[in-house]
């Protein structure tokens, strides 16, 4: 029985090991931005600039693909059984609640993550492999300035301008689906049904969802990645661990959020 | 004179990392380190002094643990007993974003070279000026110019070090370890894969300031050709754990 408990505990006590570890980590990538040089300030926006265009507008594409779809069949779906009952004014708060405040931002981040989020943990874990993190740390420079800082700017950048295009494209798809259902919902009455519904609080939201999602992006899959040790064969594992890490993340702050709106 | 020279005194972020140590100590003193990890025997610990200005090359084994003297040297490990001392600091106990702006004062070259692969040899040499100093977007290239031309790397700035061969990655190296004109340079293996002519001619260049003086260099190698030994004011035999002076 002791045994048991000993085990439970040590696993605990490992997982809030690993959770203040990821705390300091954030800590420190945030508190790097007041430590960076005025020749560095540039290469920074130059890498942050680069980190967007892989991030945001490479993915842009897909993100489109993806609102215009989901938006589709959830509005073409729901419009058929509300119209049944003669609730069809209820779309505006389908499209609002499920798809532009909870879909939308989990869709977005998902996506960034299985892109991007890899893609860190694996330059991470191949600069820690290849020597170059203590290179950097030899030549007085503070790894979270160089590698994490920009990344993270990167990604909330990117999260935030990604979920506005969901919510952009999502709207128009759901008008589209309202359009060609057998109630054939015309545009003012589509908009006035979707802004009645929308809300100031909608927005900040949006925003407070692509600050959060998109700072665990960078910083899980950048935290596993720079904790890499043995060698290369440790590389994949770290982008696992990295990318199972910021999908929780997401999905336990999007319950948070759901809790701190209602 | 350099961009780097003149405007030196706006470089804040390098005047802070001398307030560390004292301008009067020696740039590296290895106080009793036991290079062997056998405390049980004290008379078999590792001393040695390097004085300003002056080649100091530690030669020993694979096994010797001369390997890990550059390592103690910039406080990114610490010895298992006994203390590394950097201008009169002791680095290894110094905290971490102080060890880091400390760094700033030594120009360290490690084994293999390094090198960030994701970057040309032109930004591996900006990297410190960029990032450990403040200085501006002008000065940094001015800077960075006269270090392509001093290392013979202008012609191959552009590429990265995988496209680069052996010789022009260690010069790139070797180039963005004196980039801040430190006081002092620790090199891990510098010459290997280098003719005896390179490794010369590179060990004159990263021992030069920029004012004309001489810098204090301590190399740590397993051999040592005999045209890099006229360079070098001390040869330091690591045997059994202690040092032993050898002639140059």
């Amino acid at each position: 029985m002791t045994a048991v408990v000993a085990a439970i505990g040590r696993s605990g006590a490992r997982r809030l090991s690993v959770l203040g570890g990821l705390a300091r980590f954030a800590l420190g990538a945030f508190r790097a931005a007041g430590r960076l040089t005025r020749a560095g300030r540039w290469v920074t926006l130059r890498v942050l600039i680069n980190q967007i265009r892989f991030t945001a507008l490479q993915a842009s594409g897909l993100v489109t693909f993806l609102a215009a779809i989901l938006s589709f069949l959830v509005i073409s779906q729901t419009i058929r059984q509300l119209g049944r009952v003669g609730a069809t004014d209820l779309i505006g708060t389908v499209i609002v609640v499920a798809v532009i405040r909870e879909l939308g931002p989990l869709l977005t981040a998902l996506i960034v993550v299985s892109r991007s989020g890899t893609a860190i943990a694996a330059e991470m874990a191949t600069n820690r492999v290849m020597g170059e993190v203590t290179a950097l740390e030899a030549m007085g420079i503070d790894p979270y300035i160089y590698l994490v800082l920009p990344r993270m700017l990167g990604a909330v950048v990117s999260v935030a301008a990604l979920m506005i295009l969901f919510d952009a494209v999502a709207l128009s798809s759901g008008f589209l689906a309202a359009r060609i259902s057998p109630n054939g919902m015309h545009f003012p009455r589509y908009t006035a049904i979707v802004l009645a519904t929308l809300s100031a609080k909608d927005v900040w939201l949006t925003l407070a969802k692509g600050l959060v999602f998109g700072a665990a992006v960078a910083i899980f899959p950048s935290y596993h990645g720079l904790a890499v040790k043995a060698g290369p064969t440790e590389i994949p594992q770290a982008v696992t661990r990295g990318v199972v890490a910021t999908i929780v993340a997401i999905f336990v702050s999007s319950a948070i959020f759901v809790v701190i709106a209602a | 004179m350099s961009p780097l020279a003149v405007r030196r005194p706006r470089a804040t972020w390098l005047i802070q990392a001398m307030s560390f140590g004292s301008e009067s100590a020696p740039p590296l003193v290895f106080r009793e380190v036991d290079l062997r990890e056998r405390p049980d025997h004290p008379e078999k610990r590792f001393q040695l002094t390097v004085g300003a200005g002056t080649v100091v090359v530690a030669i020993g084994d694979e096994d010797s643990g001369v390997g890990d003297l550059g390592a103690w040297a910039l406080g990114l490990r610490r010895p298992p007993a006994g203390r590394v001392e950097v201008f009169g600091a002791p680095i290894g106990a110094l905290p971490y974003y102080d060890l880091l702006l400390f760094r700033r004062r030594i120009g360290y070259h490690p084994v293999g070279d390094g090198l960030l692969q994701n970057l040309s040899l032109r930004d591996n040499v900006a990297l410190p000026l960029r990032f450990a100093s403040d200085h501006r977007q002008a000065e940094v290239d001015g800077r960075v110019n006269q270090l392509m031309d001093d290392f013979r790397l202008r012609s191959m700035a552009s590429l990265r070090p995988a496209q680069a061969n052996e010789e022009d990655r260690r010069r790139a190296a070797l180039a963005r370890a004196v980039a801040l004109d430190p006081d002092l340079v620790v090199l891990e293996a510098p010459f290997d894969g280098l003719t005896s002519r390179a490794a010369q001619d590179l060990l004159d260049r990263v021992s030069r300031r920029e004012d004309g003086t001489r810098r204090a260099v301590f190399a740590t190698v397993q051999d040592l050709v005999p045209s890099v030994r006229k360079t070098v004011q001390r040869v330091i035999k690591v045997a059994d754990g202690a040092a032993v002076e050898e002639a140059p």
